[in-house]
Parts: structure tokens; sequence; C-alpha cells
């Protein structure tokens, strides 16, 4: 049985039918061919997943696709406009913030809806909201770094 | 130099930022299946029957597929012959959980994982073998045919008894260290596919593209040239996706119907199928003088291989070769077993059983500086290994050793960091420094692992490089195309480097054992020299001059004492005129001397890498809660080939070292996983992490090594987990020999001082 959903992804009207039990990163890896957003444990645990909400940073493997109804939700696909990258993007190239590159999109909607909110972080402030990204290669280091260093620039 | 050394920018970081990189689950084909793997749940036990009927009948199932099902060879393992002890698909016993069973593919992930459900088998339940020390009598079960401690490596240098018999102190301890998830962030994943000429293709997370191959072709009965393995963008492994996961799985499932065939694992199916660090049990004794000189180590290393031998005898060899640490002892005698047990099978995990051993040498090195009233840095620097030295397998130190530099580095930072918590308040909170110090020999242990690579100046002055290095996010892909652009004259953008794709790439080594710059490194770097050459060679003829008069500058070939040059394009364009292509090939293998089986004597490695590494903790002496508050790295490497990279390596390095000092223990109880999630085997995150980090280099060139690099990835974690340890001992007295130091293992320790 499958049931409506609509919503906005990237800047973009979406409106399918889904499996009601389905996850909002089932609906957006599967049949929105987004998959940027990476599948890392399916039970909240290590961040992979996460895109932005309606301006709220969320974990879509624990998210209802049925919650996305009428909401805005931004993926990785959706940082860059047009041939621009976000100034995140260019900070995590810049600063080496990436290495093996899965935990990276989560990074990325995780320090955009912080950055969306607080412009000026505090280097604590940017470590307690990717408290919930796990990276196994970077140490975190390079990530806050780059973080830091896109606030600058966000803030011109 | 022009672009070796400098802070070039991933070539890769563009696409994994922007979430275009493509791995291994976001690949799509046409008609694709799905795939499940039926798993025991039973870590020890006969399989009596296996019946597949009802699954078969479950309407978009594909295929159900047993161990009869297989065409060709029905076992792996990593070291080949005589170690493929593993089967694809169990047959009449299984040996650990998650012993796959039966495969299923199907039209999609849930009927997939319906059919599953409907697999019946029957288990006679065999007693399992957990205890490690238990599992080398004769009184337990046998995991294999044979006895269960399968490998036995021994060092023998000088004589230990005439050594502790002139010791004028001996120390001894007994340490314990569990068993480690690697936790990539990408679980296994991989597609298979043939096409209509009976060629198959499979894409997955792997580290050794060219050893699946390999597995594949002998397991479905296909010669080597009809599979083809391409390796996909890959989410981390560090050392646990070196065995076969998904790759032969989904090639059997693809062979037998016809059509692409995706297998994704998920988190706990990872944790609980797939291989671990192994446990060790190490006694050990030092034996030295009372002015702190080593006179003797003796140290028995027992390492629970669990169900199949993997990498388990490698793993064991090499940290036997390095139990001594990074110092001078003229008598050794090292006992290292590798044992079966029904328990996770071991395999590597960064570091090959240098972490571990790592752990027993160094709190060896500090008990025996508190027992002479000697600092532990001084002691450390007195026995340090230097050019000249010789290692306890015999071999002879002759260049780029410099655990002396990382020690005198560390030390100066040390007494800064002293200082301050001499200064700082007295509360329930103490706060202590710990050194730690490691060596580590670069690429495998005195067996043959080559790698090869085509290079091709194109008209341009461009370049194409084909490597069969797999880039596990280590950052192998840019240093590659450095090494090209540096020989080429050209920009590291102006190289394009195609990577671990068997079709494509020449055979290269698996990505381990740090040796990736070093061996794939050297093996493009000659490539690139013969593709220059022809160029030269031409230029050369034209000029009238010797080819080693010529040399690259600003996009021109220039010649040394003459005003003539001639851009790099024109002269590419002259060799084309006459018909001749600027095109290298290249292949490098460390030329090592395997170790004699009864004394260990043998040079293992042609290059170590040293490192020291230092930190600062506070620990809560109401809680045991341990802080650490500063971390420093110090590492030999030879040559820096792109300096973000190393100090990416380092302080990833930095982050798994702390892990498995605070936190990381997989519990295993009676052979079964029960910590498989991420909520439950904890990694650091960014709140466990020190805001100071500093992280140095030192760089004394390695003559063999491309621009004199060795390799960093694995030193870059071993000497933490010590330090950090060493530290808590100096904050609270507690000496913890049983990492991870949770709070209650610190406490309990505090309290029973």
């Amino acid at each position: 049985m499958e049931v409506r959903v609509d919503f906005r992804v990237n800047g973009q009207d979406v409106g399918l039918d889904v499996n009601p039990m389905a996850t909002l990163l089932d609906v957006l890896r599967e049949q929105l061919d987004l998959t940027g957003t990476k599948r890392g444990c399916d039970a909240g645990d290590c961040g992979a997943c996460t895109v932005i909400m309606n301006g709220k940073a969320i974990l879509s493997c624990l998210t209802p696709v049925l919650q996305a109804d009428g909401k805005k939700i931004i993926t990785v696909e959706g940082l860059a406009q047009e041939d621009k990258l976000h100034p995140l993007q260019e900070a995590f190239i810049e600063c080496g913030a990436v290495q093996c590159g899965f935990c990276t999109p989560g990074m990325l909607l995780s320090a955009k809806a912080l950055l969306d909110q607080n412009p000026s972080p505090t280097q604590e402030e940017v470590k307690v909201t990717i408290s919930g990204n796990l990276c196994r290669c970077t140490g975190y280091k390079k990530i806050i770094d780059a973080i830091m260093l896109a606030s600058k620039s966000t803030k011109k | 130099m022009n672009v070796v050394g400098k802070r070039i920018k991933r070539i890769d970081a563009l696409e994994k930022v922007t979430g275009k990189a493509l791995f291994a689950d976001d690949l799509k084909f046409d008609n694709m299946l799905y795939a499940k793997v039926l798993r025991s749940p039973l870590p020890h036990a006969k399989i009596k029957k296996v019946d597949i009927s009802l699954a078969k009948e479950l309407r978009g199932v594909r295929a159900v597929l047993t161990a009869r099902d297989i065409p060709g060879e029905k076992n792996i393992g990593y070291l080949g012959d005589p170690f493929r002890d593993q089967p694809v698909l169990a047959d009449d016993k299984v040996r650990c959980e998650g012993d796959p069973i039966a495969i299923v593919a199907a039209d999609s992930k849930e009927i997939a994982e319906e059919a599953i459900k409907l697999v019946q088998v029957e288990y006679e339940e065999l007693q399992p073998v957990f205890d490690l020390i238990k599992a080398m009598s004769k009184d337990v079960p046998r995991v294999h045919e044979g006895a269960n401690v399968v490998g036995h490596r021994k060092i023998r240098r000088g004589g230990v008894e005439a050594g502790f018999a002139e010791a004028d102190v001996i120390i001894e301890g007994t340490y314990k260290t569990p068993f480690q998830e690697h936790a990539y962030l990408e679980p296994e994943a991989g597609v298979a596919r043939m096409d209509n000429t009976g060629n198959i293709t499979v894409w997955a997370c792997t580290q050794f593209p060219c050893m699946v191959r390999e597995d594949i072709a002998r397991v479905l009965r296909l010669s080597l040239n009809k599979v083809r393995v391409i390796h996909t963008t890959t989410g981390g492994a560090f050392g646990g996706k070196a065995d076969i996961s998904v790759h032969c799985h989904i090639a059997l499932l693809a062979f037998k119907t016809g059509k692409p065939v995706k297998l994704v694992y998920n988190r706990s199916e990872s944790v609980t199928s797939t291989t671990k660090r192994h446990p060790f049990i190490i006694k050990y004794k030092t034996g030295a003088t009372r002015e702190g000189k080593l006179l003797a180590v003796e140290a028995e290393i027992i390492g629970d291989t669990g169900a199949y031998m993997s990498c388990g005898v490698a793993v064991l060899s090499r940290a036997a070769i390095h139990a001594t640490g990074p110092y001078n002892v003229p008598n050794v005698k090292i006992d290292a077993y590798t044992v079966y047990t029904n328990n996770p099978i071991g395999s590597g995990m960064r570091g090959f059983g240098i972490p571990q051993i790592a752990i027993a040498h160094e709190a060896q090195m500090d008990k025996l500086a508190e027992e002479l009233g000697m600092d532990p840095i001084e002691i450390r620097l007195k026995n340090a290994l230097e050019v000249g030295s010789r290692t306890a397998t015999g071999q002879f130190l002759t260049h780029s050793i410099c655990i002396k530099e990382t020690l005198e580095q560390a030390q100066k930072v040390a007494r800064e960091w002293q200082y301050d918590i001499l200064k700082s308040e007295k509360s329930n909170k103490r706060r202590g420094v710990g050194v730690g110090s490691m060596w580590y020999g670069i690429g495998s242990t005195g067996y043959p692992n080559p790698a090869g690579a085509f290079v091709e100046l194109l008209d341009d002055g461009s370049a194409m490089v084909l490597s069969g290095c797999a880039e596990i996010g280590q950052g192998s892909d840019t240093v590659l195309a450095q090494i090209a652009a540096e020989e080429l004259g050209t920009d590291a953008e102006k190289v394009t480097v195609i990577t671990a794709d068997t079709g494509v790439t020449p055979w290269a080594r698996g990505t381990g054992a740090s040796g990736q710059t070093y061996i794939a490194g050297n093996a493009v770097r000659l490539a690139a020299i013969i593709a220059k050459e022809t160029l030269f060679q031409q230029t050369a003829t034209d000029f009238g001059v010797t080819k080693d008069k010529l040399y690259f500058d600003d996009g021109a070939i220039c010649v040394m004492g003459s005003e003539q040059k001639i851009l790099i394009i024109k002269a590419i364009k002259r060799c084309r005129s006459l018909g001749i292509l600027t095109l290298g090939h290249g292949s490098f293998n460390p030329d090592t001397i395997p170790l004699d089986p009864q004394t260990g004597e043998g040079s293992p490695y042609t290059t170590y890498s040293f490192a020291t590494d230092l930190a600062e903790v506070e620990v809560d002496t109401k809680t045991g809660e341990t802080k650490v508050l500063k971390l420093a790295a110090f590492n030999d490497v030879g040559k820096a080939i792109n300096l973000t990279g190393v100090e990416g390596q380092l302080e990833g390095g930095l982050s798994l070292g702390l892990g498995c000092a605070l936190m990381e223990e997989l519990i295993v109880d009676k052979s079964i996983i029960k910590t498989p999630t991420l909520a439950q085997y904890l990694i650091p995150t960014a709140m466990d992490m020190p805001e100071d980090i500093s992280v140095g280099i030192i760089e004394e060139v390695e003559p063999s090594g491309p621009f004199g690099a060795k390799g960093v990835g694995e030193p870059a974690s071993i000497p933490t987990a010590p330090a950090i340890l060493g530290a808590i001992y100096a904050a609270v007295g507690a000496r913890i020999n049983e990492p991870p130091a949770t709070s209650e293992r610190i406490l309990a320790a505090i309290q029973r001082k």
C-alpha cells in the first residue's frame, strides 16, 4: 500500500508514492536517486545520513518519510548553487577535511545547519554540533578547522 | 621540487564534498537483484541439513545458493595456500558466529530478507572454543583438522638467560588487549554483473582488488582475464576490507542469475561477520643494567585469530619482529603463537599486531624507568635504535632511523607540559604526561608485495597514471598524481590517476602495511621516468647533447649549461611526428630477506618508520573518568609527499589510538559478539578529541623511497594508546595493563593501590 507525500528537496518540489514504512533516507537514495546522503548504520548512531529539514539537522535514517510531508529538505546535492560551491564545501577542500568522504555529506549538513543559525560559532560550539557525526579517518581537527574557516567567509 | 612536498588539494575532494563520489551502494543497474546472506547464529556447530526449498518458492526470489552450487574452489584465505581455510559458503561446519551458509538474490531487499528467513538449517551444536589459553590445550575441541595452535614465530638473538643473569633489574608484566572493530563509516557493499561473453565485473569496496579477482576466478572457475574488479570509492577500511566480504557471494549470484546483483551489509552484519583486531595475551620480561641499558627481552605473545587464519600468522610475525620496541636489545627471545578459536576472525587492523605489542613494550619501559628513578624519555633515548644498530632479527640498520629525533622533540614538549602541571592547582582531578614510541616496518613482512604502474605523457603535456593501488581514504591517488607530476615537469591537476580497476590497471599489492606511497609510489615514479626519458632521448638527439643534461623548467625542456630549450608540448609533438609514444611502465618490490623459521633471522622490511607520541590526561580520582587534554605526535616519515595528507593521517591516527586507550573493546562472550552496533562499540567523537593537538614530522630521506618517502598510515596510530596509558599512570599511579582504560578500570586500579 503506497501513500502520496509531497515535499521540497534542494529547491525542487517532489510528489511521490512511497511505502509508508520507508525512512526519508530510503526515499532520498532509492526513489530520488540522491545518493549523496549516506547510510552508515540505519540506527541513528553515526550521523552519515544527516540532512536539513526545515532548517534543522536531522537523522534521515530515523525519520519516517511521511514526516517530511510539506517540509523543505536540503541534502549535500543542494549545497552548491549552480557552479558555485558552498563556503563549507570550499573550506573542506581547502583544509584537507576530506579523507574517505563517507562522513562528509553528513558533516557538511550538520555544519550548514549550525552556520545558518549561528554564523560565528566558537570552536566548542562546532564540536558539539558535529558530536553526532562519527569520523574514523580525520580525527576531526581539520573538519573543525574547515567549519571555522567557512564561518569567516559566510560572515563577509 | 614543484609538486612533491606541496599541500596539493586532494584530487578526489570535490566529488566527495558534492556527494558525487560513487560508493558501492550508490551504484544502480537495470534489472538489478538484491542479495542477502544467511549466517550462522552459532559459533561452532555441524551443519546437518540445509533446506532451501521454501526460500526458492518465494515470489521474487531468483536464486538461492549453498556450497554445492560453487563451480570452482570452495575456500578462500588472505594469505593464499596453505592458509585457504575459510569456506565461501559453509558446508559441513560453522566455526564462528556469522559464518555464511546460504545466499539469496531477489527482486528487492525485502524479498531477499524474507527468503533468508525461510532457509531452514539443522545444526548440531558443538562446544565453542572461546578461551584463548584453553584453546592451546588438548582438552578442547579442534576448530579445524589440525591443532588449534596454528603458528609459532620464533625470534632468537644472543642468550636471554645470560642477559637476565647480568641484569641489575628485571621487570615482568602481563598485558591483554581486546577485540577491536575497524568501524569504518561505510558498511561493506558491492555489485556484480556478468556480460554475455562470460566476463564478470565486480564493483566493490576493497583494499586488494587483485586478490578479489583471483578469488572470484578460482571460485567461478574462470580465467583471470575474464574477471574484472573495479574498486569503488571506499569509505574507510583500516585493514578490515582486505579480506573477501561481499565479493564472492555477489559473483556467484550474478553468475547463476545472469543479472546484476547488489549486496550491502547492515552495520551489525558488518561488525559480526567481518574481521577484527587480534586480541593478544602478552607475557613480557625485561632485563636492564642499573644505568638503564636494556640487556634482555623475553616475550610470549598469544594471538586469537578466531575461526579462520586470514592474516593471522602475518600479524603475529610482525608483532614478534617489533616486540622489543624501537630499542637496541642484545638478547632476545620471542615466541608468538597464532591460535584458532571460535571467536571472531582476527585479521589486519591498523598497526597489524604492533599496537598490541607496543602497549606492552612501552609499559615495560615506563616500569623500568620508574624502578631506576629515570625519566621515561631519557631511558628510551638511551636505548633507541640508530644507524648502525642491529635489530632482533639481525638486520643492520643503515639509513633513515630517526627514533631519537622524535624522542628529542617530544622531550622538549613534555617538559613544558609537565611544568604547566606543576603550576596547576591540585584537586580531585590529577594530570599526567605520558610518552609512547614505536617502530613499524613498511611493506609486507619478508615476502614479495610488488606494485606495477603505467604512465602516459599525452600530446598536450598532461598525463595518465594507471596503478593498481587502492585508495581507501588515506590519500594515495593524490600522492601518485604528485609523484608523476614531479617527474614529468607538470602540475598535479594535469595528471589523471586511474587506480584499482583490474581491467585497466596492472597488478598491485593490497593497500596495507603503510606501503603504498613507498611501493606503488616507486612504481609510478619509475614508469614516469621511462616516459620522460623517451621524450628526453629524442630532444637530446635533436639538440646534439646527452640525455642527462636535460631538465624540466616551467613548461620547457632545458639544457644544463646551454641556452637551448624547447617547450614540452613541442618536444612531444616532435616525438609524435616520428611515431614515438611517451609511455612508461614500472614495478617495484622491496628487496627483503624472509625470516628463518627457527631464529627469526632476516631482513623483513627495507625501511622502518619511527614515531613518538605524547599525551596529557586529566583523571577524576572520584570517578576514574579521563579526559585527554593534549596530544602531540612526532613522526619520522622520510619525506612528506603531501603535508596536508600526512597531517590528516596523523590526526586520524591519534583518534584511533585514543579510542584504543580509553573506550574501544568489542565485547565477545562465549564467542558471540555482544556489542555489534555503533551505539554499543564506542569510537571517539569530536567531543573526545582534545583541542590541543599538534602533529610534527621529521624528514630524513629514505633513499629507496620515492623522493625519500616511507610510510605513515599505521605509525600514526600506534604510539598514542601507550602514551595515554602512561599519562594515566603518571596522573594517578594506576597502571592499566588491560586496555581500554575505562573509568571503571581506572577507579578500580586507584582503589587497589
